[in-house]
């Protein structure tokens, strides 16, 4: 058995919540995850997933990405415990170093 | 991308090997091989920015957000790409300058073989960020300014935005670095695109890419504000018309059009119209080899917590993360119906792009606008300009070949 030990914990939300969307493209099939939406509410990630995929899907499943916990057997893709580190400027910074046109 | 300067005025420019089967007739180094199958990626290495855009589809922020990429996520990130096949990876953002890790990220990209670009609104290139850069193996700065200073200042939200980016501009020059212009054109500025033209081509500016506004991010609350189709048409009518007149002054500049694939419809209508028979044809032998809007095949884009999106103005919807599995296998994933439609639009284009005689040099332009405005992904793109009258009727150019997908360069 795997241990599903390896947690995918950094978020995947971006402007507004995230939803991660699954669909059944035939009451046969199983539900296949096929990415996420960004919404405010459940009825307007229904409305955007339904505008992408109503098309074809006959099941459409919306899970907030915040209430999913994501468990891999591996390391993550990206590499393990590297997340954290703060390689951006600090407002301050980024004022003082904004050019102006100081020295044209 | 469409090269007008090379598609009406012959100029051969580094790149046109991504974009058109062109390279035997080019002298110049050429990007080509089975990569050019594979999606330039645009990379968003931070939501934070310096500025504050009207249009800016990445909805940035002052503050650094939740979830971006460190350092050593950003090269696994690369190596990821490199083993894809990954042609080209555009450093964008946000303001990627705001990262103070951005040149050891492009000199990795440069080590793992990904080339480097960078998409930026210019100012945050200091003389030695421009060095910096140039020493860690960048190939392309391309640099924002929408419009004359006043304009510009007022569509990026900072007094002094447009003097600072040509700042960063002549920075980079300086430094011996590539750099062009990027001009997201509206109806606010369009006015003064040959002004920003002169101006830059003065400062020592060859390239100049115009981009059509696109409706994702902050652009969905400008749709308002884009181009009316009859503006749109006279304002790449002035993009063509410019860049011969350039040329015709032996002044050779570069300018690429960006964002609406009717635009190749339109240039093939125009070198009939303004120049001859036999040049429309070249040109839409050009396009076809290119293949029309590249979305969700040619292009791609991840994003600062690394979600994969289909282009890099389509935020709102992610195929999924690459903290979860490789960009490789999320993009090759077609149990998604959704890629899976769009790959081949052409079986699901209705209106006037179903039976529209450019359909393989166009593909029905924009899916994410047609999407925004018509809540149809497969709906006409509203910002197509083109009449009746010259979308029907028979294939312009018997040309007795298929279309062969070619490149694009996002930057
Ligand atoms: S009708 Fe559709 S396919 Fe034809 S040029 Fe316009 S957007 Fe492109």
């Amino acid at each position: 058995m795997e241990e599903f030990d390896h947690e995918v914990d950094a978020p995947r939300g971006a402007t507004s919540r995230e939803w991660e969307v699954f669909v059944r493209e035939d009451t046969a099939d199983s539900l296949t995850h096929v990415g996420s939406v960004s919404a405010p509410s459940a009825d307007i990630a229904r409305e955007q997933a339904a505008s992408l995929f109503a098309r074809t899907a006959v099941t459409l499943w919306l899970c907030p990405a915040d209430e999913t916990h994501r468990y891999q057997t591996a390391d993550v893709t990206l590499g393990a415990g590297q997340t954290g580190e703060d390689a951006t400027m600090s407002v301050d910074e980024m004022e003082s170093e904004t050019l102006r046109g100081e020295n044209r | 991308m469409i090269s007008v300067s090379k598609l009406l005025c012959d100029l051969d420019a580094e790149g046109d090997g991504l974009r058109y089967d062109a390279a035997d007739e080019s002298t110049k180094r050429q990007i080509r091989d089975e990569k050019q199958r594979r999606p330039v990626v645009v990379w968003n290495v931070t939501k934070q920015c310096n500025l504050y855009c009207d249009h800016c589809y990445a909805a940035a922020d002052t503050e650094i957000a939740d979830g971006e990429l460190s350092t050593a996520e950003g090269k696994a990130l690369l190596d990821d790409l490199a083993d894809y096949g990954a042609p080209v990876v555009l450093f964008s953002g946000g303001e990627p300058l705001v990262r103070n890790d951005l040149e050891e990220l492009v000199a990795y990209a440069n080590e793992v073989g990904v080339r480097p670009v960078l998409s930026t609104n210019g100012t945050l290139i200091t003389e030695e960020r421009a060095r910096s850069l140039k020493d860690a193996g960048l190939k392309y700065a391309g640099v924002s300014v929408d419009g004359l200073p006043e304009r510009n200042d007022d569509f990026r939200g900072v007094d002094g935005a447009f003097e600072g980016a040509v700042q960063g501009i002549e920075n980079c020059l300086d430094a011996g670095l590539k750099t062009g212009l990027r001009y997201t054109i509206t109806e606010r500025n369009a006015a003064d695109l040959e002004g920003v033209v002169d101006l830059l081509t003065d400062v020592g500016v060859d390239r100049f890419c115009f981009y059509h506004l696109d409706y994702g991010g902050r652009g969905t609350e400008i749709v308002d504000a884009d181009l009316t189709p009859e503006d749109r048409r006279q304002a790449v009518k002035r993009v063509c018309d410019m860049t011969r007149e350039y040329h015709d002054r032996g002044e050779e500049i570069e300018t690429l059009l960006v964002g609406n694939y009717a635009d190749a419809a339109y240039l093939v209508e125009y070198a009939r119209e303004h120049m001859s028979d036999a040049q429309a044809q070249r040109v839409y032998e050009y396009l076809r080899v290119n293949g029309g809007d590249p979305t969700g095949e040619r292009v791609a884009d991840v994003d600062y917590q690394g979600n994969v999106h289909l282009t890099q103005f389509w935020q709102g919807y992610s195929l999924g993360n690459v903290r979860d599995r490789s960009f490789g296998a999320i993009w090759e994933d077609e149990s998604n119906p959704l890629l899976r439609a769009l790959r081949n639009r052409e079986d699901h284009l209705t209106g006037k792009c179903a039976d529209c005689r450019y359909a393989g040099v166009c593909r029905g332009a924009s899916r994410l606008r047609a999407l925004t405005v018509e809540d149809d992904l497969f709906a006409p793109d509203p910002q197509c300009y083109l009449d009746d009258a010259e979308v029907h009727g028979p294939l312009p150019f018997d040309t007795g070949g298929n279309s062969v997908a070619g490149g694009s360069s996002a930057d």
